[in-house]
C-alpha cells in the first residue's frame, strides 16, 4: 500500500514533527503554536499527511468559547525503508486495539 | 448504602458483605488450579439462574466446547443452554483471536458491552488481553480505560490474574492497585489432597471479613465456609500467611 510517495511527504518540512507531535489528538492551531510552524503550511501539511493516512482526524472537539475544532492525532508507529530486494517502503500503524479503547472510553465522557 | 452484585456462591457473599461492588472491576488471583475460571463461570451462571442478570465470558484461554464442558461438570447443567439463548455470551478463544486479529472482535464486543443488556463480565485472562499492549505505561491506561468502560455500561466484572499469594515475596502487580477488588484463591497441597482457601484481600467501598476463609470445590462448584477456626489447625509451615 506505502509508496515511495510517502517519503516525499515525510520528507517535507515540519511533517515529521507534526507526526512526532500528534501521539495525543493535536489541533492545526496547537501543533503551529508548539512547532513554530506558519499556519498556512501546517494546514497544508496536514491535508498532506492525512492523504496518505499517517496522519488521521480524530475528533472535532468543542473549544472553550464554543468553536468546533478538528484535533488531528497519528496513524502510525513506524516506517519502514527497505533496499535490499527492491524498493519498499512500509507503514506499521497504530494499534487498532488501542484505538478503539481510547473511542469506546472517549465517547463515555461525551454521554 | 453500596449497591452490590451477589456471586451467589455459598459463604462467599457473606464474606463480601452482600456481594461484589455493582459496576466494579475485581481481579481474581492465584497458581493455576487454584478455581479462579470455575468462580468466573459460577459467576456467570448463578446470575442468570437465581438473578436473571445476563453476562459475557471472554476466555483467552478456553474454546467454548472447553467451557461448557467444564461447566457441566460442575453441575451447571444450563450452561449450554443459556449460551443458546443468550443470557450468556461467550467470546471463546477461537473468536478473540482468529488470525490474531483481537481488534474486530474487540468492535463486536464493544456493542455488546454497550447495548446494555449484561449486567456481568468475565475476563480470562488479564494477562493475555495485556499482551495487545507494548509496554507497561500503555498496560496501565488501557486496563483503566478498559475498566471505566465496563463500570460506565454497568457490568460487574471479574477478571483473573496468574498470581499466587505466596506470602510475604509475592510481588504484588499494578492489576492490584488499578482493580477495585482483589480475591486470592489459594491452594496448599497436603498428604490427601489440597487444602483450599479464599482471601479478599480488597473490596473498595464495602466492609468485608479480611480473614482467609477454607473452600471446597465440588459438584455444584465453590462453597465458601465461614468458619475461619479451620486454619487454626494446620502448622504453622503449612500456613500460606
Amino acid at each position: 500500500m506505502a509508496s515511495v510517495d510517502i517519503l516525499q511527504t515525510l520528507g517535507n518540512k515540519y511533517s515529521a514533527e507534526i507526526l512526532d507531535a500528534t501521539d495525543e489528538p493535536q489541533s492545526a492551531q496547537e501543533l503551529s503554536d508548539e512547532l513554530g510552524i506558519p499556519i498556512a503550511t501546517c494546514y497544508r501539511r496536514i491535508d498532506e499527511l492525512t492523504e496518505h493516512d499517517l496522519l488521521e482526524l480524530h475528533d472535532n472537539i468543542l473549544s472553550d468559547d464554543r468553536r468546533r475544532i478538528k484535533v488531528y492525532r497519528r496513524n502510525v508507529e513506524t516506517v519502514h525503508i527497505d533496499f535490499e530486494e527492491s524498493l519498499t517502503v512500509s507503514v506499521e500503524e497504530r494499534s487498532e486495539v488501542t484505538n478503539k479503547l481510547d473511542e469506546a472510553w472517549r465517547t463515555l465522557s461525551d454521554r | 448504602m453500596i449497591e452490590t452484585t451477589a456471586t451467589g456462591i455459598d459463604g462467599l457473599d457473606d464474606i463480601l458483605n452482600g456481594g461484589i461492588v455493582k459496576n466494579s472491576t475485581t481481579l481474581v488471583s492465584g497458581n493455576p488450579g487454584a478455581g479462579k475460571s470455575i468462580l468466573c463461570l459460577q459467576f456467570l451462571y448463578n446470575g442468570v439462574k437465581e438473578f436473571g442478570e445476563k453476562g459475557i465470558y471472554l476466555s483467552f484461554e478456553e474454546d467454548a466446547q472447553d467451557l461448557e464442558e467444564a461447566a457441566v461438570s460442575l453441575g451447571f447443567d444450563e450452561w449450554g443452554e443459556y449460551v443458546e439463548n443468550g443470557d450468556i455470551k461467550v467470546y471463546d478463544k477461537q473468536e478473540l483471536l482468529r488470525e490474531n486479529d483481537f481488534s474486530s472482535s474487540l468492535d463486536l464486543l464493544l456493542d455488546d458491552i454497550e447495548d446494555a443488556g449484561y449486567d456481568r463480565l468475565v475476563l480470562d485472562s488479564l494477562a493475555m488481553f495485556e499482551l495487545f499492549f507494548e509496554n507497561e505505561s500503555e498496560k496501565r491506561t488501557y486496563l483503566l480505560k478498559f475498566t471505566d468502560i465496563l463500570s460506565q455500561n454497568e457490568l460487574t466484572t471479574l477478571m483473573t490474574n496468574e498470581q499466587g499469594a505466596v506470602f510475604p515475596d509475592t510481588e504484588i502487580g499494578l492489576e492490584n492497585y488499578l482493580t477495585d477488588g482483589n480475591i486470592y484463591l489459594i491452594q496448599t497441597p497436603t498428604e490427601s489432597g489440597v487444602n483450599r482457601y479464599v482471601w479478599v484481600a480488597k473490596m473498595r467501598k464495602q466492609n468485608i471479613e479480611t480473614d482467609i476463609f477454607p473452600m471446597e470445590i465440588a459438584e455444584g462448584g465453590i462453597r465458601v465456609h465461614q468458619n475461619a477456626s479451620a486454619f487454626s489447625m494446620m502448622s504453622e509451615d503449612e500456613s500460606p500467611i
